[in-house]
């Protein structure tokens, strides 16, 4: 059974290719980290999503319990989460990266 | 408040977790609550980093719940890894 809470998160993941919870929006990021993960996604220019988890502490919650992941933003790629930017930044230098993008969006070149 | 992190404190911590871990701790923003922490140690054999970091979000639960710590970067290697750069 799972609560209207995880619903929509599980929702979200669905319909975002990219997504990032983190601090604040895209206009108005407020957390350093958040902006240094918009920055990372920037530079590959795939749309990304950012969800403000900052208003809705029961959220942020539910998505550490989830995740088994204490901190924002967390992103997920396809569906599948992947941490933070010290996690993708060697996945990327490894070459990981770039082919899950590619797998996201198999549409694009 | 609560007290403030010392580099010692946060080493004592990963040490304590994570047994043989070599551990150097970075101050950020000069505020002593956002660090980097780059931790080498043979506990990470066979862990993808997600789980790596995992295991040191969990050895620092309690600064992080309490705001101590406010942000972390984390570097996580093995000996062998660390040694290949």
């Amino acid at each position: 059974m799972s609560t209207p809470i995880e619903d929509e998160i599980n929702k979200e993941i669905a319909t975002h290719k990219i997504l990032i919870y983190g601090k604040g929006t895209k206009t108005a990021p407020q957390c350093g980290f958040t902006v240094e993960t918009m920055e990372f996604f920037n530079k590959y220019g795939y749309p990304y999503e950012l969800i403000n988890a900052l208003p809705n502490p029961e959220k942020r919650e539910t998505l550490s319990k989830m995740t088994n992941w204490p901190t924002l933003p967390k992103v997920f790629i396809n569906g599948q989460f992947y941490g933070d930017t010290d996690v993708l930044g060697p996945m990327e230098e490894k070459g990981e990266l770039q082919p899950l993008l590619k797998a996201a969006f198999p549409d694009q070149a | 408040m609560s007290q403030m992190m010392t580099f010692e404190d946060l080493s004592t911590q990963l040490q304590e977790a994570l047994g043989d871990a070599e551990v150097s701790v970075l101050d950020r923003t000069g505020t002593m609550d956002h660090f980097t922490v780059k931790v080498i140690s043979d506990a990470f054999e066979g862990k993808n980093l997600l789980d790596r970091h995992r295991m040191i979000y969990q050895a620092l639960d309690a600064p992080m719940k309490d705001g101590r710590i406010h942000a972390l970067e984390i570097q996580a290697k093995t000996k062998n890894e660390a040694k290949g750069g």
